[in-house]
């Protein structure tokens, strides 16, 4: 709770401490003049009616009417775009006293000049608690919103099982259950990447590694106009933040790249649609990257100023070649054609349109009749190696690796089938 | 007690036209607007002995720039003897006159330049949205909560609706007032622009109920610049000074949270009782409303608080067209901010300038023929006050 508030914090005064402290215990104090016996908001150093610094704290009753209220759709700072549409009103309390706060626990559409209200409380700090009013009616009041649930972020290993994701598909098939495939799944937004997604791909990559039999891994994104288009606008406004914007890509961002790039199965990257910015740097993380030849690519980080975050900077110069990756970083461009990628190198094939979904199938099927150890060690070698240490290192990686599988429980068998068939 | 009947009279006016321009420099607009005035004013610039500037709103550097002298120093106003800059907000203009008017009585400067410059395009869309969120809104009661500009007008708006049963309909027929002064206004961003009907703007999106986007301002940049002389020197140098009659000020509250439309009614009606007094005349005589209230909701209430019309009754003379071009009740023409464009303090100059404009003569297709007294008013912050004043082109 506290670590996550991003919005203002109110700048308090010496005089105003009280009323704030008060507040964490959830009662609403009123400021009182001793010597005029006026009533006072907000509290001042100095009475504004006799100008007495006698002044002290009554307990308000909490419960008032709605003066005035709107509801704030549009044009709001950063920090506030998350909460939209909310409504702010002026709540007259019944000692008389106007304060400005928002209708909470009531559909936006059922407030109105005169309605009672009753206070509660928003704990923001551990200093500070927000004192914002529902409907004294309850027959008016909803159930708490939800979005004070997804502000309770859910960690990583808490989703028992791939049923729980809301934002990816998890399935696991093929003739021998060899082919895991994760789909981004929120094609309203072009399977942009938010928190939540981010979460369960990290699960999500991290369980198949526990699957056996899994030797493919599918990354695909739903709804067939887009593989992901990259990290969700709504994301930025928190990211206002310096903490949460490190943790988005410390966390967050490296969490899910180590997730696909350390699971020991080979992930193929089908993509169909687009795949601009942290959905080509997810891209980037995959071993294989098959595209429709319409699919538009790109890294548009630095029109706002920024750099791909998620690895992309740094994975793709080592994706493709140097003088062809600075173009795509430096340029910003977000429509270079899954062909024209190709021909830059970065692409492992590309498919004609109306034979995409085949092709790509066929080429499930053949690297899913391989034995899921062999891709791993493949997978393993391949990847110490590009890393650029000494060949003698690599090289080594290499003949102990394939020493291991050779001696696997069931190699022998499987060694003999081979044998046979090259014979017959 | 002193009065500022018939002391000062505005010589000269320039302005640049209002709107998006990120590639007009703010010392390019100051140049012109200065420039203009200075000519049209049938002074030389060596006469010009102090700069008052409107100071510009979330603009730092060169607020800093002019507050250090840099206008005089740049226009080679070699007879300058000081500077000063000015900020109530929306009421700095209002201000930058007072200054005006104590230094050429004092004896200091026989003529004072009064600039105001604003560029927003060159600002940051969230730093705009960010000043204007926090700016005039309590960082303790009210900013924690979400509190815009915008937000805090719907609620007023929401509340004088609610008091004075005023419709959707009626108070969009506000800004179709503005827009149609704006249409004939070059100096204006929507100058030769459709003036949207009723209908489209009811339509428009909503931005913070019951306030649509097009019953809010469009931030713009844009500039100008007055010269301001003693009502004695006025006449022997220019054949169309226009004179200040008469002033009345009231302070509400920084806070809208603690303004009532009660105490903003009466103290409406207070300052511009005084100020007309102060001038000798009286509203009969006004022929222009020059009413600068930024959004579309104080325009009734001043309409009601100033007598104009039955109480409660403040949108009926915006509904018939009363108050739009050839009218009975010119108002605002130069559309408030909402014709004209947002350029932060300096809506309260252009009305200043719109006012001189209008007595001089050279108002285009806005001209009000034979006008002879304006009413204009000035607020600053989220209406923290109200400052009536009463020009004439004459000293009745």
């Amino acid at each position: 709770m506290t670590d996550q508030y991003i919005k203002p914090i109110p700048v308090v005064q010496p005089w105003t401490e009280a009323f704030w402290a008060s507040t964490k215990k959830h009662s609403l104090l009123i400021q009182k003049c001793h010597s005029c016996d006026k009533l006072i908001f907000y509290p001042r150093k100095r009475c504004p009616h006799c100008w007495s610094l006698d002044l002290g704290w009554q307990k308000s009753s909490g419960r008032g009417k709605v003066y005035t209220f709107t509801i704030v759709r549009d044009m709001v700072e950063a920090k506030f775009v998350p909460d939209l549409p909310y409504v702010l009103a002026m709540v007259e309390l019944d000692e008389s006293i106007r304060m400005m706060t928002r209708i909470v626990e009531c559909d936006p559409a059922a407030v109105t000049i005169g309605m009672d209200v009753e206070v509660l409380f928003e704990d923001i700090t551990d200093r500070h608690a927000l004192p914002l009013f529902r409907p004294a009616d309850e027959n008016l009041r909803l159930a708490t919103r939800s979005d004070t649930q997804t502000r309770e972020v859910r960690k990583p290993g808490l989703f028992t099982s791939p049923d729980e994701y809301q934002t990816i598909l998890y399935t696991v098939g093929g003739t021998t259950g060899a082919i895991c495939r994760i789909t981004l799944n929120r094609p309203e937004k072009q399977n942009a990447i938010n928190r939540l997604m981010a979460m369960e791909l990290c699960d999500a990559f991290r369980r198949v590694r526990e699957d056996r039999n899994v030797g493919i891994v599918v990354l695909s994104g739903a709804g067939g106009r887009a593989f992901c288009s990259g990290g969700d606008l709504d994301v930025l406004p928190s990211l206002a933040e310096h903490q949460a914007s490190l943790n988005w890509l410390a966390h967050e961002g490296l969490d899910v790249q180590k997730a696909i790039t350390d699971c020991e199965k080979v992930v193929m990257a089908k993509i169909d649609g687009h795949c601009l910015a942290g959905g080509l740097e997810l891209a980037l993380c995959c071993d294989l990257l098959y595209a429709k030849e319409s699919a538009k690519l790109g890294f548009t980080e630095i029109n706002m100023g920024i750099l791909p975050g998620w690895g992309g900077t740094a994975r793709i110069v080592r994706s493709m070649p140097v003088f062809r990756a600075r173009e795509l970083v430096y340029s910003g461009r977000k429509d270079y054609s899954a062909r024209e990628m190709y021909e830059m190198g970065l692409l492992s094939r590309i498919f004609r349109d109306e034979q995409f979904d085949e092709q790509f199938e066929k080429a499930v099927a053949l690297l899913a009749s391989k034995k899921p150890i062999a891709l791993r060690m493949a997978k393993e070698i391949m990847a110490r190696s590009a890393e650029g240490g000494s060949i003698d290192t690599a090289l080594a990686v290499e003949r102990n690796g394939i020493q291991w599988l050779t001696y696997a429980p069931d190699i022998q068998t499987m060694m003999e089938t081979f044998r046979k068939s090259v014979k017959s | 007690m002193s009065t500022s009947k018939g002391k000062i009279a505005i010589i000269g006016i320039g302005e640049v036209p209002t709107g998006i321009y990120p590639a007009r420099s703010p010392w390019d607009i100051i140049y012109e607007t200065c420039a203009q005035a200075v000519m049209e004013s049938g002074l030389d610039k060596n006469d010009i002995e102090a700069v008052v500037t409107v100071a510009p709103q979330a603009q730092a550097r060169l607020t800093a720039e002019i507050s250090f002298g840099k206008i005089p120093e740049e226009l080679g106003l070699k007879g300058c003897k000081d500077v000063c800059i000015c900020n109530a907000g929306g009421a700095s203009t209002s201000n930058c006159l007072r200054l005006a008017e104590n230094l050429i009585m004092g004896g200091t400067a026989r003529a004072v330049l009064i600039p105001h410059v604003t560029v927003h395009s060159n600002i940051n869309q969230d730093e705009l949205i960010n000043f204007f969120a926090q700016a005039g809104m309590d960082l303790q009661w009210e900013y924690t909560f979400g509190t815009t500009y915008n937000a805090i007008i719907a609620m007023l708006t929401r509340r004088y609706m609610y008091e004075s049963g005023a419709t959707p309909e009626e108070m969009a027929s506000i800004v179709v007032s503005m827009r149609k002064w704006a249409t004939l206004d070059p100096n204006s961003m929507f100058f030769n622009k459709k003036v949207p009907s009723i209908e489209e703007i009811l339509t428009s999106p909503m931005v913070a109920d019951p306030l649509h986007k097009r019953e809010c301002n469009v931030l713009a940049d844009g500039g100008a610049a007055m010269v301001v002389t003693s009502a004695e020197l006025a006449p022997k140098v220019t054949q169309t000074p226009v004179y200040k009659l008469g002033e009345g000020a009231v302070f509400f509250t920084a806070c809208p949270l603690l303004r009532e439309n009660d105490m903003m009614s009466r103290g409406f009606r207070e300052s511009a009782e005084r100020a007309l007094s102060e001038a000798g005349i009286t509203k009969e005589d006004i022929d222009i409303w020059n009413i600068y209230l930024a959004y579309p909701v104080g325009h009734p209430l001043m309409m009601e608080s100033l007598g104009l019309c039955e109480s409660g009754k403040g949108c009926k003379p915006f509904m018939d067209g009363s108050t739009s071009p050839g009218g009975k009740m010119p108002w605002s023409t130069i559309g408030d901010a909402i014709g004209r464009g947002h350029t932060g303090s300096g809506v309260s100059t252009a009305t200043y300038v719109e006012t001189a404009r209008q007595l001089m003569g050279k108002a285009g297709a806005r001209q009000v023929e034979g006008a002879r007294f304006v009413f204009q008013n000035t607020s600053g912050g989220s209406g923290m006050n109200n400052i009536a004043t009463v020009w004439g082109k004459e000293l009745p």
